[in-house]
């Protein structure tokens, strides 16, 4: 199976073939080593980082605690502002809304500034259906919508690709042969994404954040596409989800201060559109048309549940950069339009507990994704709660008995001496210089993927009576 | 129940019984935290922070320098085709008599007829004012229309309440080289204060201009291999000249 191509809920057998990729691996290791380490001294370099993000933390607290009343808020000044504000309650009503938006005013060509949410509700093929010609514009997007594969990391969607393999793609669809250098690549981009803009009717974009107070929308890239996206086509669509939206306009410093650092360590990303409205009288350029799609598809359950946090991810990659599961299978392995550890929560909480049983389990639980994270998400506390979800909804009767039995173990001093001693006599039968590399039985998962160490001839008990004697 | 309200009362009705599992905090105040500033002069390290994003400061000692400047970027670029701002410094320092001396062809992205367009996209150079400049982060600020700064946050700006700014999206977009004309009394030290020039005034929300953007050096991508390549949507090229 192609994992880059399809969602899947293959976890394992998806990692497998990721980690026998050894271009994937090496690609894997660069991007993540870059980015973490400006993660780590962007973090250093900015006084009282710590508490900046715990302010960014509480920012979202508060504005997903009183959410109903910020996204009233939101829809009078965006209408003040002589925007629309639209309602989605699934990806359906979602794509139907912007379907009609582009049918209402006649648009043709879309061009389309990268988008998670976008790719959440599929919005592409539905466009396409319904006549409008659709061009992902930020270069990692226009190489793999060309493809026609799936984004493989929050922030370098294209991660997965190589200098070569970017120039076959190209190559094939622009039916001319490119050289493979990243400069002349990126400039054919440039030169037929340009044409791409000057055509296009429709801009559509995310949303990075969403002010109440002032019905404004904030688009933060490094080339300049959400830029091209919101300035030529005379039509703009924004779709966001809910949990974007933070009060005030002054909140939104505070955010940018810890995204691009979080993200990739610089300071500022390249480019930071702020838009509230569509062209004003007197402009010269920027659409006529401005549209915000607020989509909720499954955010408010979320709301209401323990997994509330999760709804204060601002999508920098950051944990996906720090976590050493991701770092080793990247994106594809993960099944769903998230990845990473924040991949782990939001896939199963959007498409479904039980069908994604192995995300929750895709972590060590070391915490370095929410040492990383701007807004220091809890991201291990909320997968230890779907493994409890899990086993509620399928209750694992053989590790419940093994428990109940070493409850009763531990709880007896004479015993768990006695089931010690067994245990380092059965252990040391398969002992070999000091490992253990084949076990029999439930002990076979471990040994068939690295060593465990033999029993020490003397327990500790042993030495330590020893010792005070 | 229309869908805004199917959709607003499950969100009310989630945050009562998410507010119920964590109690609903106060909003904070931010107060001081996370204000970096930029010491007693702003220019140096704005200057330092542009060249860390891969742009060009460029300081000039008088109006006759700054032209100077902006001729040789000019012609070292061989750039026929310039868009200018109308107004502001750009005015000031006399620019598009100047480059149109130097046989330039010049249009002042104001009142062109409809044929703009192609104007825009054909453009070689783009020659703007800035509303600011952020000393924190090395960052040019252009706005869509001019900004009215309150007069009591109007700090860093010479002459309270005056109007700053007021360029179209297109200038520092389109073209492959951008050079932005500013004084000195445009850099702001920190980025908060830049947000704080539209904080309310009582309750009545201000409302920025329909775009504002932050613009922090030369566009970039890292998306083939994460080899910084520069200019791939955006200008390639970002000078600031700074008059005094
Ligand atoms: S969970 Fe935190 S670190 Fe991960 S993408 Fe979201 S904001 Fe970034």
């Amino acid at each position: 199976m192609n994992y880059a191509k399809h969602e899947h809920h293959d976890f394992a057998g998806a990692s497998a073939q990721a980690l026998t990729d050894p271009p994937l691996q090496a690609a894997l290791a660069r991007l993540t080593d870059i980015l973490m380490a400006g993660n780590r001294r962007s973090y250093a370099a900015l006084a009282d980082s710590s508490a900046l993000r715990d302010h960014a933390k509480r920012i979202k607290e508060h504005a997903l605690a009183h959410l109903d009343r910020y996204l009233e808020e939101l829809e009078q000044t965006v209408t003040k502002r002589g925007g629309k504000v639209h309602w989605a309650a699934t990806a359906e009503d979602a794509r139907q809304i912007v379907v009609n938006i582009a049918r209402q005013a006649g648009c043709k060509k879309a061009v389309k500034s990268k988008s998670m949410t976008s790719e959440e509700i599929h919005l592409n093929p539905a466009l396409e259906k319904a006549g409008v010609e659709v061009t992902e514009t930020d270069f990692g997007e226009f190489i793999i919508q060309i493809a026609g594969e799936r984004p493989s990391h929050l922030v370098a969607p294209a991660v997965h690709h190589t200098r070569e393999s970017i120039a076959r793609v190209m190559s094939h669809h622009l039916q001319e042969s490119l050289p493979d250098d990243a400069r002349s690549l990126a400039m054919t981009g440039r030169r037929v994404l340009r044409e791409k803009f000057y055509q296009a009717d429709l801009g559509i974009t995310g949303a990075n954040f969403v002010v109440a107070q002032t019905g404004t929308i904030v688009l933060v890239t490094n080339e300049g596409n959400g830029r091209l996206t919101t300035t030529c086509p005379r039509v703009h669509v924004a779709i966001a989800g809910i949990e974007k939206v933070i009060p005030r306009f002054s909140d939104l410093p505070v955010f940018l201060k810890l995204l691009a650092r979080g993200a990739t360590g610089q300071t500022l990303s390249v480019y930071t559109t702020i838009i509230t409205g569509a062209r004003q009288p007197g402009e010269m350029d920027g659409p006529e048309e401005f549209h915000l799609v607020l989509l909720d598809n499954g955010r408010s359950k979320i709301l209401g549940s323990p997994f509330r946090e999760s709804l204060q991810c601002i999508r920098c990659g950051a944990c996906l950069n720090a976590c050493p599961v991701y770092r080793r299978i990247g994106g594809h392995a993960y099944g769903g339009v998230y990845s990473g550890p924040i991949g782990s929560i939001l896939t199963p909480l959007y498409d479904s507990v039980s069908l994604n049983p192995d995300l929750p389990h895709a972590s060590s639980l070391c915490g370095a994704c929410q040492a990383a994270c701007p807004v220091k998400i809890n991201i291990p506390h909320m997968l230890i709660g779907l493994r409890q979800m899990q086993h509620r909804y399928k209750p694992a009767r053989l590790e419940d008995l093994a428990y109940a039995a070493w409850k009763e173990v531990l709880r007896r001093p004479w015993l768990y001496r006695l089931s010690l001693r067994f245990a380092k006599v059965f252990l040391r039968l398969f002992a070999q210089d000091g490992w253990l590399r084949r076990l029999p039985g439930p002990g076979s998962g471990w040994t068939q993927v690295r060593d465990f160490p033999a029993p020490a001839k003397r327990t500790f008990r042993d030495r330590w009576k020893e010792l005070n004697s | 129940m229309t869908t805004r309200e199917a959709f607003l009362q499950r969100v009310r009705q989630a945050v009562v019984e998410g507010n119920r599992l964590t109690a609903a905090p106060p909003m904070p105040e931010r107060g001081r935290t996370g204000y970096q500033g930029a010491g007693a002069d702003p220019v140096p390290r704005f200057c330092q922070e542009l060249r860390n994003a891969g742009g060009v400061a460029h300081e000039a000692k008088s109006s006759e320098h700054a032209r100077a400047i902006v001729r040789e970027l000019v012609s070292t670029k061989s750039a026929r085709k310039l868009l200018l701002s109308r107004g502001g410094i750009v005015e000031r320092l006399e620019l598009p008599r100047l480059l149109r001396d130097m046989g330039s062809e010049v249009l002042i992205a104001d009142a062109l007829p409809a044929s703009t367009k192609d104007a825009f996209f054909q453009a070689d150079l783009g020659i703007s004012n800035v509303a600011y400049l952020v000393a924190e982060t090395g960052t040019v600020v252009v706005a869509t229309s001019a900004i009215t700064p309150p007069s009591p946050l109007g700090k860093g700006v010479e002459g309270e309440g005056r109007r700053v700014g007021a360029d179209p999206r297109s200038i520092s977009l389109l073209p492959p080289v951008h050079i932005a004309v500013a004084q000195r009394n445009q850099i702001l030290p920190d980025l908060f204060d830049l947000f704080d020039l539209f904080s309310p005034i009582g309750a009545k929300p201000q409302f920025p201009p329909s775009c504002l953007t932050l613009i922090t050096g030369p566009s970039k991508t890292g998306d083939i291999e994460l080899k910084l390549v520069t200019g791939v949507h955006g200008p390639g090229e970002v000078h600031v000249v700074i008059c005094d």
